[in-house]
């Protein structure tokens, strides 16, 4: 047997040191007292006990002893009335073998516990999968919610007291009951298109408004208050389709694996082969009611409208970038705060531009310029993604609209740039109330 | 003769059956003074509440309505206090309609017995009424942090109360101290903004405007925040809020700045 060559032996040196030291240091980093892969970087307010329980909720130890079934129902009547009429309304309570509160809290005060979805999956197993299946198709998933939330760039920077409204919806990672409110569990509430707006609605998703402008909605409004809302999203039960009826059909609770454009905030090739089987799925879908023909058509105008609106930010962008390649970004990186949680920033300062230089966290501590396009990606651009998707053509218009006039004062602000390039900086930018206790709390 | 006895009989009996002693009640009210008559605590608690204090006053009657034997179910209803306050889409009424105590609502008022006291979660989700006019407190201001900006106004035990109907108390504790920081992270945007525009009075009148309206918008976005904590709105703390204010702050910033690198002082 020959010698291996000494270029086998190098490498294999070298990634039995690396391997093991990049697990090493994830964890480390994972270990501090937040959570996440920054979490050796801040501390958590006291509400993500709730947001997220598995990394942070402690039991109240004021009350001691052990306490089951009616036992639990008998003081919490008077104690918060609300849940116990709540529970007494829901499945729970009239199931044959009926699940009490000390089911899904355990039965010990001073070690309660918050119904996460793996304590649901006790008997909700088939859900609880397919939740959970949503990981294998990244983000934007359910599932990933608060893990994605927990990693972003500007939820570890900013003060945890502010990024708490965040988490009040990435939250749905943790709690079945973002969907179906506590302590009821319906599933006809869920089935209904309000269920969703608490978290899709405002102004990088307002899924909620188109939606209900679109004709799907308008039927929903006119008409839904007397479907029967018992029955399951499947073909015939419905004169118009809901958020779940599209986007968990057949109540299967996995809403990442149909999604093309995902969040609508970078450009894919929506004809990619992966993406063909995804087309495939859809025209199925929308077959339900409508010809194949038409539900293709659909989503090639969505593609038309993708291609419209990325033409418009590819040219924001590359203005953004011509200015940055001529250190013309005013406040550049290195004149203004920079970004706390971020060591490579501070050794290199620059400005992010895009989704892949992780634009979406930088919206504050950022020149006007950079901000503008920023609202002209995240909120026009995904309105108008929005809109179309969803059949709304007044969201299309004003989305491309407002696109329009972002542009043209990104083009007028760069031009004023060029003209200003030499002239002194001010040293306004470091330094204010809100600045320098940002800088100090994250 | 027993038909003439029996009428003085019910006319004696009349003022006990119908407590403060006046008029039985008229099926329809015409005016707020003959609701006084007979509901001076409501009265007097509606005199301290900015409904009361407020042009346009808004009286028992405007709630209310003139059908008697409806008034409690009606005025307990959203819908009576959704014109008043700006409408379906203005920023009061949304950043309710958009939680999911607005959300249940929607779904379920048709289902709820109107008729029930607002007290001890006899509706599921509670409406405007069941926070703002707990147990009939007709005081509706008592609840209320109406100024933004103002931190020494806190949220008052008795509306952090209301909360306890349905939430575990450490729970509630910790919303309502998350949105006094949420505030007051707004007032820092606020304040840090408005030091900015002081410290540039050399704007001529063109900027100074321009910076005036926009410090008009970052009230607004705080008022959002305000809004957001309050009705438990996350959209409303978030996205109508905190990151809008971002925006604004940074704006700001930017105006004064241009102005000063186009009009640079010359060293003397």
């Amino acid at each position: 047997m020959s010698k291996p060559p000494r270029y086998f032996w190098i490498p294999l040196i070298l990634s039995l040191i690396l391997v093991p030291a990049g697990f090493w240091y994830v964890g480390w980093s994972k270990s501090g007292e937040g959570a996440g892969l920054y979490s050796r970087q801040w501390v958590p307010d006291a509400m993500f006990a709730y947001w997220n329980p598995t990394a942070f909720y402690k039991p109240v130890d004021t009350i001691v002893g052990k306490f089951e079934g009616e036992q639990c129902v008998a003081c919490h009547t008077s104690v918060t009335p609300g849940i116990v009429k709540d529970w007494q309304a829901s499945r729970h309570s009239h199931a044959e073998k009926k699940v009490y509160c000390s089911n899904c809290h355990g039965n010990d005060h001073q070690a309660l516990h918050m119904p996460t979805p793996d304590i649901c999956a006790t008997c909700h197993a088939t859900q609880h999968n397919q939740f959970e299946d949503e990981k294998r198709f990244g983000f934007p998933s359910h599932a990933l919610a608060m893990e994605r939330a927990l990693d972003a760039k500007h939820f570890v920077d900013k003060p945890k007291a502010e990024v708490t409204a965040c988490l009040h919806c990435h939250s749905v990672a943790s709690k079945c009951d973002s969907c179906h409110t506590r302590h009821r569990f319906s599933a006809a509430e869920a089935r209904r298109p309000e269920a969703c707006i608490t978290c899709h609605s405002g102004p990088p998703h307002p899924d909620d408004e188109t939606y209900f402008h679109s004709k799907h909605g308008q039927l929903y409004l006119a008409q839904g208050a007397q479907w029967d809302w018992s029955k399951p999203l499947r073909k015939g039960n419905y004169p118009a389709p809901t958020c779940a009826y599209c986007h968990m059909q057949d109540g299967k609770h996995q809403v990442a694996d149909k999604s093309i454009w995902k969040f609508g905030i970078q450009k894919i090739n929506p004809l990619s082969s992966g993406n063909e089987i995804k087309r495939k799925q859809w025209i199925k879908l929308c077959s339900d009611c409508h010809e194949p023909e038409m539900a293709a058509k659909s989503l090639t105008a969505l593609d038309q409208e993708r291609k419209r609106a990325w033409d418009k930010l590819f040219q924001a962008e590359s203005l953004l970038k011509g200015l940055r390649r001529k250190s013309l970004l005013y406040p550049s990186a290195r004149q203004r705060p920079p970004y706390p949680g971020d060591a490579p920033d501070k050794l290199w300062p620059r400005e992010a531009i895009g989704f892949l230089e992780g634009q979406s966290s930088a919206f504050y501590n950022v020149s006007p310029i950079e901000r503008n396009y920023f609202e002209m990606w995240y909120f026009s651009n995904l309105g108008a993604y929005k809109g179309a998707a969803h059949g709304d053509a007044s969201f299309v218009a004003k989305g491309h609209q407002a696109m329009e006039l972002s542009l043209e004062s990104i083009r007028k602000q760069a031009e004023t740039l060029r003209t200003l390039g030499k002239t002194q900086p001010t040293n306004i930018w470091l330094n204010g109330e809100y600045t320098d206790y940002n800088r100090e709390h994250n | 003769m027993r038909r003439i006895l029996l009428l003085m009989l019910l006319m004696l009996l009349s003022p006990a059956i119908h407590g403060s002693g006046k008029q039985p009640p008229k099926t329809v009210i015409g005016t707020d003074k003959e609701c006084i008559q007979c509901h001076p605590k409501q009265f007097k608690e509606w005199q301290a509440s900015a409904h009361a204090k407020k042009q346009p006053v808004a009286g028992c009657l405007a709630c209310h309505g003139g059908l008697h034997s409806e008034t409690a179910s009606r005025s307990r209803r959203d819908r009576v206090c959704v014109a008043c306050h700006g409408g379906k889409e203005g920023a009061v009424v949304h950043s309710y309609a958009s939680s999911k105590h607005g959300v249940l609502m929607r779904l379920e008022e048709n289902g709820y017995d109107w008729t029930k006291p607002l007290a001890m979660a006899n509706y599921r989700a509670p409406g405007c009424a069941y926070c703002h006019l707990h147990q009939r407190n007709h005081d509706v201001s008592a609840g209320v942090r109406a100024d933004a900006m103002n931190r020494e106004r806190p949220v008052p035990d008795g509306m952090r109360a209301v909360c306890r109907d349905c939430h575990a108390p450490r729970y509630t504790a910790r919303l309502f101290d998350n949105g006094d920081a949420l505030l007051e992270i707004g007032r820092k945007k606020s304040r840090e903004a408005e030091a900015l525009v002081q410290a540039a009075p050399e704007l001529g009148r063109e900027d100074q405007a321009a910076v005036q309206q926009q410090l008009q918008k970052m009230h607004q976005h705080l008022q959002n925040v305000r809004l957001g904590a309050g009705h438990q709105s996350p959209d409303y703390q978030w996205w109508h809020g905190q990151p809008a204010l971002d925006g604004d702050l940074l704006r700001i910033r930017g105006m004064i700045d241009e102005y000063r690198r186009k009009h640079p002082v010359q060293p003397r």
